[in-house]
């Protein structure tokens, strides 16, 4: 009964960070408003008992991520006569066909007699206090999927590898034509 | 916990993660001149990958660690020689090529090295989780690979777009992949397998299995999906492009038939019809656009989203038949094996024509047979090959296509068939083209008052090596059926 | 959980919520005073004995300005901001155990907040939420100076939070091999806490300290940037930026960007006493002394450790010149972030070999 009252407290907030992102026209509000987002999502990580995930979901997320998204807008410059524009004609016609279009789909589904609650994993569950603890995530971690671990570290590590030799600027700016040119 | 590591099973990606390593190193301790050592190491690693697979698969049998979530069985060793060798000879393509631009070399080894290794682990995941991640690893690298040339607004452009697109199609996959474990409560493919069943009804899993297709299509670039692929090819080095073609589309390929053939099998009539209509569209809309192109590299992106179709016709016809899906796994193996080889060497042409024309027009390649040609004939063989022309390899290729399609049986695989062999002559079409204007078109005169330059050996190898096998398997099409039947040895993971 | 439990864990975070509000009245005035000593000056002395209500009287001044809102600024973020500094610096401290779990009757009651598994992950996690007060002040204020600071924070904090991540990593490999009877690491402070019991040969507290001195000096490092202090406080460079982040903020909107800020002094300090100087840990003489006197101890020992640190905190402030802005991205990135990564590696091996021997053996 808990968890369904803190899911309904949680989940409330998370989607109203959604919509903020998307509606907000100051991105700096958009930004928040996933910030908001994502602490409530962690909640939702706390009451299903994966505190290292929550932990780690904040640190990261709305730690680091989130710090480096504001950093950017602020850098940039929050310039909103830019937001303005519309690229699409009747972009916002056609966004509020598509979203009727998406819930009369929904509703088709659910009175069609097609759909039923999807059922929580069908698959065995242990419904163990201490699966989400660090312990018992770092035993998974470091022996079932620690190749998939590893593979990550490696992704990660082409990611900061791959950034800096593309961003930095080692002497000055190549802007002539190479030779095996095939670019017309 | 018993928990145990078969490092025989994981040499070959052991082979080619130290390699990553100790390039990344030793980049750190050369002097600019000297930067080419890393494409030996690269090259050699690469090589020394093979070791172990040969010897795995000269042993035989299956082995398979984590819970059964990594199985190296003979269809595993088979794609990673497939992926090994083809990223070979895109290493070998790349070292005159990345020495003559400006940017960085060590990290461009680096980068593709770790493409490599990831296309090695996906080929052998049996779980979404080890599947996913080495499709990342392998599509990762390229986004960055992409925009190599940083200085070249299209290179930009190439990377942009196909990062943005990337990742996209990247969160539909996962997206899928979160619904089928909500649903089947597991992401090893033989639970899921058994989860099926019971679920059958269920609208949530039409929908996971189709994003998973969308997620896969955009890596393979199979239309709907494939916007990225020309301008992304056209703005790429071209040895990225070459890479793109073949390898990171291979590894969508493998993902999408593994996942279907070892964890959805109870629900083909849901992607059964979707792989048809993508392998249709593919092949249609790839070969009418190419038609129209002038710029060389994209005929070939074209030309590489068409031959996808060809490559999903098998798979698609024996679901939709419901024949035996084992067949039509060999013969996509076979296709998939001589398209690596004689599209790579298409590319290969392509840098060294380039290089000799300075152009990537086909109106300016004009005449090349008079002024080089060696490089005329070889042009000459990969579009033929390609365009599936009997002594070469490409016409097994085709044929085992059609006929396992022909032993599916049942109307809606003629018709697929019929789509095919239009197509195929539509294809002869522009890849003659090429050929003509190589050939039979009287060069300009700044063509041939353009130096001659002697091509890198590096180059020289990758074309000598991709001739000769595509001349090879064209004439003695039994090694390249071995592919197939071994590939027909697909564990199911478990155990 | 009956409602004698319930209203143990709300005067649980009702102690540590007056606690934090008396701590800081004291700290104000002993800052005051401590930078004023070594200044040759006297300080605060009218207000109270040794002007001790000083900082009461600046409190209730404060609370009766007018708070301004500028025009140009964004208002609700500007409204905001005040409690996104002053929230996470509560939720630090609610996870750092003050003192010995006392006992009454068959209840066990820990002298901490919350105890969760993960505390000092969470704590990083509310650390490094304190950032984002900073940024969306700065912004919202709508005037340069502000901003600036609020961009130089971000920067600093982001850079200085790795290094502190890193040290508490070596922290915690440590201490994994310090409880005879639970082999494996913790991220629970009270279980860290308990692991730096004892002594070693008899005299030497067996704290993390003297093995981690290492990580010990960079985790107060970073602690001190990642509290904007002296001589990291380019965030508030009065040359450079007047007041930085707060410039516009005035009355009781100012009273708690300040309270955040000394309140997360003592945080830090109370961390780094936890994580190093062995927490609460220290002679109590059980059954010697009488048992009231034998619980509250421990909450004495941790007190004085950490205002050992806090006056360390002043020292340097009223001591070191402030950091240039390249001089301090150079200290983050190339000095402290590699120094904690080379510890780390030294710490991993070094109980790797103590534990499994040499590999090939």
């Amino acid at each position: 009964m808990a968890e369904v009252i803190i899911f309904g407290l949680m989940a409330l907030p998370a989607l109203a960070g959604g919509v903020t992102v998307v509606l907000a026209r100051n991105p700096v509000y958009g930004a928040m408003g996933l910030l908001g987002s994502m602490l409530a999502l962690g909640v939702l990580y706390v009451a299903q008992l994966a505190h290292f995930i929550a932990a780690i979901h904040v640190v990261v997320y709305a730690g680091a991520v989130m710090t480096l998204f504001l950093f950017v807008i602020m850098l940039i410059g929050v310039d909103r006569a830019d937001d303005q524009n519309e690229r699409l004609p009747r972009q916002r016609q056609l966004v509020i066909l598509g979203v009727l279009g998406i819930v009369a789909t929904a509703f088709a589904v659910a009175f069609s007699g097609r759909f039923s609650w999807v059922i929580a994993a069908t698959g065995e569950r242990i419904p163990q206090a201490t699966n989400g603890t660090t312990v018992a995530l770092a035993r998974v971690l470091f022996s079932d999927w620690v190749l998939a671990f590893e593979a990550t570290a490696l992704l990660l590590t082409i990611g900061s590898a791959g950034a800096i030799a593309l961003a930095s600027r080692r002497g000055k700016p190549v802007d002539l034509p190479i030779d095996p040119e095939v670019t017309s | 916990m018993t928990f145990e590591i078969d490092y025989l099973a994981l040499a070959p990606e052991l082979v080619v993660a130290g390699t990553i390593i100790a390039a990344l190193l030793l980049d750190l301790f050369l002097t600019r001149s000297k930067k080419y050592w890393v494409a030996v190491l690269s090259v050699v690693g690469v090589a020394g990958g093979l070791v172990p697979i040969v010897y795995m698969l000269a042993e035989g049998g299956t082995r398979s660690m984590f819970d059964g979530s990594y199985v190296v069985d003979e269809f595993a060793l088979i794609l990673k020689i497939v992926f090994l060798v083809s990223g070979y000879l895109v290493l070998l393509m790349s070292v005159s090529y990345i020495e003559a631009d400006r940017y960085y070399q060590g990290e461009y080894y680096f980068l593709l090295l770790s493409s490599i290794l990831g296309s090695l682990v996906m080929s052998s995941s049996r779980d979404l989780i080890v599947l996913f991640i080495g499709l990342e690893l392998t599509t990762g690298p390229l986004f960055l690979l992409a925009g190599w040339r940083k200085g070249d607004a299209k290179s930009n452009e190439a990377s942009l777009k196909f990062f943005i697109l990337g990742v996209l199609s990247t969160a539909i996959l996962l997206y899928g992949m979160s619904l089928l474990f909500g649903l089947t409560g597991s992401v090893e493919f033989t639970a899921i397998a058994a989860a099926i069943p019971d679920l059958v009804s269920e609208p949530a899993l039409a929908l996971s299995v189709l994003f998973l297709i969308v997620g896969f299509a955009f890596k393979a670039s199979a239309v709907p999906f494939h916007f990225w692929a020309p301008d992304t090819y056209e703005g790429a080095p071209t040895p990225v492009a070459a890479y793109l073609s073949v390898n990171s589309k291979a590894a969508g390929f493998v993902a999408m038939l593994i996942v279907m053939y070892t964890a959805l099998p109870g629900i083909s009539e849901v992607w059964a019809p979707a792989l048809w209509v993508l392998a249709a569209l593919s092949m249609t809309v790839g070969n009418l656009s190419a038609l129209r192109q002038g710029n060389i590299v994209r005929l070939l992106a074209y030309s590489s989203i068409a031959q996808a179709g060809f490559m999903l016709v098998p798979f698609a016809a024996a679901a939709v038949a419901g024949s035996d899906l084992a067949q039509a796994f060999s013969a996509t193996v076979v296709y998939l094996v001589i398209y690596a080889l004689m599209n790579l060497g298409a590319f290969a042409v392509v840098i060294a024509g380039a290089r000799r024309t300075g152009s990537g027009d086909i109106d300016d390649w004009a005449g090349l047979g008079q002024k080089d040609p060696v490089l005329g004939l070889l042009t000459a063989l990969f579009f033929l090959s390609l365009a599936g022309i009997p002594p070469l390899a490409g016409w097994y290729a085709k044929f085992v296509m059609f006929a396992s399609v022909i032993e599916a049986g049942g109307i809606s695989t003629l018709v697929l068939a019929a789509i095919a062999a239009v197509n195929s002559v539509i294809a002869f079409y522009y890849y003659a083209r090429v050929i003509k204007a190589v050939w039979l078109d009287t060069p300009s005169e700044e063509l041939l008052a353009r130096p001659g330059r002697e091509y890198a050996g590096s180059i020289k190898l990758t074309l000598a090596i991709s001739m000769g096998l595509t001349i090879a398997i064209g004439i003695y099409p039994t090694f390249a059926t071995y592919f197939g039947e071994a590939s027909r040895v697909i564990a199911t993971g478990g155990g | 959980m009956d409602w004698i439990d319930f209203l143990i864990v709300v005067l649980r975070v009702v102690v540590v919520f007056a606690l934090l509000l008396l701590v800081t009245i004291i700290n104000v005035w002993a800052e005051r005073k401590v930078v004023a000593d070594f200044q040759n000056r006297i300080g605060p002395e009218r207000a109270g004995p040794f002007g001790m209500l000083q900082t009461v009287a600046d409190g209730l001044k404060l609370f009766f300005k007018e708070s301004i809102i500028p025009a140009r600024s964004e208002v609700g973020m500007f409204l905001l901001a005040p409690f996104l500094a002053v929230i996470p610096a509560f939720l630090i401290f609610l996870n750092i155990p003050f003192g010995r779990p006392i006992t009454i009757g068959d209840r066990v009651i820990p002298l901490q907040g919350m105890d969760v598994d993960v505390g000092l992950l969470i704590v990083l996690a509310m650390s490094s939420m304190a950032v984002y007060a900073v940024v969306i002040a700065g912004w919202s204020s709508g005037s340069k100076y502000p901003l600036l600071g609020g961009v130089r924070a971000t920067a600093q904090a982001i850079s200085y939070e790795a290094a502190m991540g890193l040290a508490m990593v070596a922290v915690v490999l440590f201490s994994a091999t310090q409880a005879a009877d639970a082999p494996g690491g913790t991220l629970s402070l009270a279980e860290l806490v308990e692991r730096q019991s004892g002594t070693w040969a008899g005299i030497i507290p067996r704290w993390n300290l003297i093995p981690q001195i290492v990580a010990f000096v960079i985790f107060f490092i970073a602690a001190i940037a990642e509290t904007n202090r002296a001589p990291f406080d380019l965030v508030e460079a009065e040359q450079e930026l007047v007041g930085g982040y707060f410039t516009e903020y005035s009355g009781m909107r100012f009273a708690m960007f300040f309270l955040a800020e000394y309140i997360n002094i003592f945080s830090m300090s109370a961390l780094t006493a936890t994580l190093f100087l062995g927490g609460w840990n220290g002679p109590t003489w059980d059954g010697v002394l009488p048992v009231w006197l034998s619980a509250l101890l421990p909450f004495v020992w941790f007190m004085i450790k950490t205002y050992v640190l806090v006056f360390i905190f002043f020292w340097i402030r009223a001591t070191l010149p402030r950091l240039r802005y390249d001089q301090l991205m150079a200290l983050g990135w190339k000095r402290l972030i590699p120094g904690a990564l080379g510890w780390l590696m030294l710490t991993a091996v070094v109980l790797g070999y103590r534990r499994f021997g040499l590999p090939w053996s």
